[in-house]
């Protein structure tokens, strides 16, 4: 059975096996280039996130999907849902901002809060850090795809799942040809 | 001293079409290469293969910049990166389907002082049996066009095994006709 899995690549010639790498490599470039497609076109380094808490309750659930953009002449404004970076905090933070002070110059502070906390963030911010500037800005959300997050979730929470997911499609594609 | 090489044997799952036409291809590769004595050129090939590295390539050097520079600065490079992808990908699709068109074997052979290239091609289409091979010869002044249409049952056993002698009678007779049909004229 697994023989008859690995004849394929057995019978090929040279040009052959090369081009199935290729082909393997095209996948994997292809997702990877619309990836920093998104990321020239919306300006955020990270175009889409998946909701990990239930901070953000009842707009945003565990699982959700958002999309980012981060123009730099875009300001920020009370109110809306931003995602930050903290230092020391490898996964960004999905809250909305709560307070903002704003120069003539165009320099701006501002403190957030999760809907569903009882507490603002500065609990969360790095030791000493009372506000959050532009420059810890990801993103602003402006859509966002409900559940579908999910899928990552899972499979960040089963890292062999996720391997073993990952594995086989590698195969499959390496071994099938065309 | 010659060795007997002992023909190779190959099986596979005959109701994957796709598995079939690419053993039958393979087949009628050899039989250009070994019973036929003609030379394979690989240009073709080798010029798909050159664009999916090209390809593969930018986007590993995309990867290894934005590593290096981080996001907004990396901003330029993304962009011309990403857009000679697309680029590339276009072109690689006009390529196999303009250029290529299922040719599977591009054999060079020298008759006298006549220099004639064999093009092979073939197509299934889905859900079905029939295989069609287009066999093209070009050589100075001529290109001549032959084609056979069988089910795939005629050049694979009821084990899945490719009968050789048959794609090499085959082949052979292609390969005749349309040789002799030149003389003729």
């Amino acid at each position: 059975m697994l023989d008859a899995l690995f004849d394929d690549v057995k019978r090929m010639n040279k040009r052959q096996f090369i081009y199935q790498l290729l082909s393997f490599g095209m996948i994997v470039s292809s997702a990877l280039m619309i990836w920093k497609g998104l990321m020239v076109l919306t300006g955020s380094e990270s175009p889409i996130v998946v909701v990990l808490s239930g901070s953000m309750e009842p707009a945003f659930h565990r699982g959700d999907l958002l999309f980012l953009t981060n123009y730099p002449d875009e300001p920020v404004r009370v109110g809306e849902i931003v995602v930050f970076k903290v230092e020391g905090r490898d996964i960004p933070i999905v809250h909305r901002v709560l307070k903002l002070h704003e120069k003539n110059n165009g320099t701006v502070k501002f403190l957030t809060k999760g809907d569903n906390n009882s507490v603002d963030d500065r609990g969360l911010y790095a030791q000493g850090q009372l506000w959050l500037t532009k420059k810890d800005v990801v993103g602003r959300t402006r859509g966002f795809l409900p559940y579908v997050g999910m899928v990552t979730i899972y499979m960040n929470e089963y890292p062999k799942f996720k391997f073993a997911v990952l594995g086989c499609l590698a195969i499959y594609v390496l071994v099938h040809r065309e | 001293m010659t060795i007997e090489k002992t023909p190779e044997v190959v099986k596979i799952n005959k109701w994957d079409g796709a598995a079939a036409k690419n053993a039958i291809d393979d087949a009628i590769r050899e039989v250009f290469t070994g019973e036929l004595k003609c030379k394979e050129s690989f240009a073709l090939i080798d010029g798909r293969l050159c664009l999916c590295a090209l390809a593969v390539g930018v986007a590993l050097y995309a990867l290894l910049w934005d590593y290096l520079y981080p996001f907004p600065q990396s901003k330029l490079v993304l962009i011309i990166c990403v857009l000679s992808y697309f680029f590339l990908m276009s072109i690689l699709t006009m390529y196999t389907t303009f250029m290529e068109k299922g040719i599977f074997v591009v054999a060079r052979e020298t008759v006298g002082n006549n220099n004639r290239v064999w093009e092979a091609s073939s197509y299934v289409k889905k859900h079905d049996d029939k295989y069609n091979l287009v066999l093209v010869m070009r050589d100075l002044n001529k290109v001549r066009e032959a084609s056979v249409n069988k089910s795939f049952a005629y050049f694979i056993d009821a084990n899945g095994t490719i009968v050789q002698t048959l794609i090499v009678n085959e082949i052979t007779k292609l390969y005749n006709s349309i040789s002799s049909e030149k003389k003729d004229k």
